[in-house]
């Protein structure tokens, strides 16, 4: 009896697994697997925000996120291209 | 959101490593819409990207591109793409989170609707400026539905 209920929750699961897979596709659960970068990070409201010095599109000017701050909010926007 | 609270609020996007880079995470959705670079290995090679994209979409937001060595994300967890807002005294008033499932332009809406009230009255008015924001919806759709 408690093999077939193992064989069924077996069933269940690799079937759970066959439509994650499916649905999501196979290229990527994989890259999502090996690539996943995501974190929730340390930073968190109330928190000052850390300065960091950025690049301009010229290539060469620098910018740094303090010189933002001042008389109005600032919204960042993370991303890339792809 | 840029064009209604541009001249109330400083937008910068930030430019950080790729997500979905052709040596990496490939998607199908950047196949078709031949979006495909390797990662960066240099500032150079970044910014290069970077240039690319705003020219592609008219990309009106200010940007400026985390250097190679990625500080920005380090500090931020930036990636794939995210949203913060920091109050006039650089304090984080709003995090949010990573996307594609957790980037929602509209909780950064609300928060200026809130800061500014006086003008909200057309809601997302602005929310297509955010190129970025579109390309997500897409990596979101192409994630949720079946390959």
């Amino acid at each position: 009896m408690l093999k077939k209920i193992l064989l069924v929750v077996l069933v269940l699961v690799l079937g759970g697994v066959a439509f994650v897979v499916a649905r999501i596709g196979p290229r990527n659960v994989i890259g999502m697997l090996r690539y996943d970068q995501r974190q929730e990070g340390k930073l968190h409201p109330g928190d000052r925000a850390p300065d960091v010095t950025l690049v301009a599109l010229d290539g060469q000017t620098p910018l740094t996120l303090a010189s933002l701050v001042g008389d109005k909010p600032v919204v960042l926007v993370f991303g890339s291209f792809t | 959101m840029y064009r209604k609270y541009g001249d109330r609020v400083r937008f910068l996007t930030v430019y950080i490593k790729e997500a979905h880079p052709t040596d990496e995470w490939q998607m199908d959705s950047n196949e078709k819409e031949q979006v495909c670079y390797p990662q960066p290995r240099s500032t150079a090679q970044r910014v290069a990207i970077a240039n690319d994209f705003v020219k592609r979409f008219h990309y009106e937001l200010p940007l400026a591109v985390d250097p190679i060595e990625n500080p920005a994300n380090a500090l931020y967890a930036g990636w794939p793409e995210r949203f913060y807002i920091l109050d006039e005294r650089g304090v984080v008033a709003y995090k949010g989170k990573p996307g594609p499932f957790g980037y929602h332009p509209e909780e950064v809406e609300t928060w200026l609707a809130s800061r500014f009230p006086a003008r909200d009255s057309a809601a997302s008015s602005g929310r297509n400026s955010l190129r970025l924001i579109q390309r997500n919806a897409r990596i979101a759709a192409l994630t949720s539905s079946s390959r």
